[in-house]
């Protein structure tokens, strides 16, 4: 028996790494502000120096190559397409070129260009506050916050059913595969093959969810004594609020600066 | 002593036409283990949904009849609180997992949140269930990415943890092999010696004969049979209906047909090796 793992939740389990360790609700505050100086600074190079600041806090966190796995793969397909929409149908007195029934102006390329880095960078604090967060410890923190248990099993749950909604697809393709149904080959094959499995998958996700209900509540789920905690979150210390303090104070330094 | 009492007790689920329970009168009484056997869609885990407060909480339908537990009606019992008295260990391994815990030692604690109990004794409650049930070399495993006879254990050992007086499981050993099936009985049996009432459906009837004070033989929702194991298991009539009896009745029953019976119905395979063994005494003592 691994007595040392289980002790570890006697105290706060912490990683060792500054960035890692802050209360989840501090690295909530730090994306949510890196994001609006993204909105409210209405230009490009500024929501781009901010899509790299996002590597470096990766880094700073030990989760690059998570975060840049995850990051580089929506930023290109999220910032390529809003980049495309916008150059293509934003209209404007400097054309550059036409083709078929578009005439790609510089005004539609610049909108395209502030927009799409708008957005991935918008993004992108998205994927770094899940990649740096453990889903547990933010509803935990919620739930000290005074916010129900259940909104934060609610959450928590529905993130997993995604990934058991993606398994049991796989399981029934698979199944159909076994049975002789061609499940591969070309977009068309594919979508014909996966049209069917979708009423199987819809209602054994009801299902599962009528039984997952009884799990729950055979877990005294909606006990009425007030629930405790296995995992605990370590006590914000002073250096995490004066540094989540002079975060917020940048922001409304920025805001002052750029609108007064 | 009385701990569930069933008195003339009738169930339609919601838009099915036929009873799933019928007639029903039965009291369990507490720190008696009852093993329930019958075929399929005999009523077995209609009467666990019912014994555990499912019914008439959870799955709506018609109830007639009192169900009494420790004296109160079902319906007047709050559904949360039954949750703190009554533990439920069900079927299906894939559901019984929360899903939202990282790890098994988590997983089995969450009833323990849920019941507000204190750190120290919660980490003390999951280390003894971990011992007994033999899964320490999974507590640092991700719930969700366990086979299924692991899960059923993680789902046994999350509701032994929560210490429920009264326990109902349906069919806990549908994906265990032999030696973790034999396991899990030895657990039910201790948890029995700690006075808790047990209510298991189990289909390996070898074991119920062994292990249970009382077996209820279910069929087309009502209860058919009931008695000691003893009771049950020597009644010829069983075979006949097709219901399964322990490999050692069945022995019985089959030498009895021959006109040369045992000295009683054996209804364990202790019961008929001993029953062989002085047979074959008699046997070499004659020449």
């Amino acid at each position: 028996m691994d007595y040392e793992f289980i002790y570890s939740f006697k105290k706060p389990q912490l990683t060792g790494n500054w960035f890692l360790d802050l209360n989840p609700l501090t690295k909530l505050n730090i994306v949510i502000v890196i994001a609006i100086i993204s909105i409210l600074s209405l230009s490009w190079q500024v929501s781009a120096s901010i899509i790299a600041f996002y590597f470096l806090l990766a880094a700073l966190a030990g989760c690059l190559k998570r975060f840049s796995k995850m990051y580089i793969k929506l930023g290109l397909l999220i910032g390529s397409l809003l980049f495309i929409m916008r150059a293509m149908f934003i209209p404007g007195d400097h054309p550059l070129f036409t083709f078929w029934l578009f005439t790609i102006t510089q005004e539609g390329i610049d909108k395209g260009i502030w927009f799409s880095t708008l957005v991935v960078s918008i993004c992108g604090a998205i994927v770094l506050f899940s990649t740096i967060t453990r889903a547990k410890d933010f509803m935990y923190a919620l739930e000290n916050l005074g916010a129900p248990h259940s909104t934060s099993y609610i959450i928590l749950a529905s993130f997993q059913s995604i990934i058991d909604l993606g398994d049991r697809a796989k399981l029934i393709m698979d199944s159909q595969k076994a049975r002789g149904i061609e499940t591969e080959g070309n977009l068309l094959q594919r979508i014909k093959a996966f049209i069917p499995v979708m009423g199987p998958l819809v209602l054994g996700a009801i299902t599962s969810t009528e039984e997952k209900a009884i799990a729950m509540e055979a877990r005294a789920f909606s006990a009425p004594e007030k629930n405790t905690h296995l995992s605990e979150l370590r006590k914000v210390p002073l250096w995490e609020k004066l540094f989540v303090l002079l975060v917020n104070i940048s922001l409304i330094l920025f805001i002052i600066w750029r609108f007064i | 002593m009385k701990g569930i009492e069933l008195k003339n007790v009738s169930y339609q689920y919601p838009l099915s036409e036929a009873f799933a329970l019928k007639n029903i009168h039965y009291t369990f009484e507490k720190g008696k283990f009852y093993g329930i056997i019958g075929p399929n869609s005999a009523g077995k885990t209609t009467l666990c949904n019912l014994v555990r407060g499912l019914i008439p909480h959870f799955y709506e339908g018609e109830l007639s009849g009192d169900v009494l537990i420790e004296g109160k009606d079902v319906r007047e019992w709050d559904g949360s609180l039954l949750s703190t008295k009554i533990g439920y260990i069900f079927q299906n391994p894939f559901t019984q997992i929360s899903g939202v815990k990282d790890t098994v030692l988590e997983e089995i604690a969450l009833g323990l949140e849920n019941l507000g109990i204190d750190k120290e004794e919660m980490i003390e409650r999951v280390i003894n269930v971990v011992k007994l049930l033999k899964i320490e070399d999974l507590i640092k495993k991700n719930p969700n990415n366990l086979s299924g006879g692991q899960r059923q254990r993680v789902a046994f050992a999350s509701i032994i943890a929560m210490d429920n007086d009264i326990l109902v499981i349906d069919e806990p050993t549908s994906q265990l092999d032999p030696e973790s099936t034999a396991d899990i009985f030895e657990i039910i049996n201790m948890l029995k010696s700690q006075g808790k009432t047990i209510l298991l459906v189990e289909h390996k009837v070898d074991l119920i004969a062994e292990y249970s004070d009382e077996v209820l033989v279910m069929e087309n929702g009502h209860i058919a049979y009931s008695g000691t194991p003893s009771d049950v298991f020597s009644n010829i009539e069983l075979i006949d209906r097709g219901v399964a009896i322990p490999q050692a009745a069945l022995l019985s029953h089959d030498l009895q047909r021959q006109n040369k019976p045992f000295d009683f119905i054996t209804i364990t395979n202790e019961q008929a090796k001993q029953q062989i063994m002085k047979r074959m005494s008699c046997v070499n003592g004659s020449y």
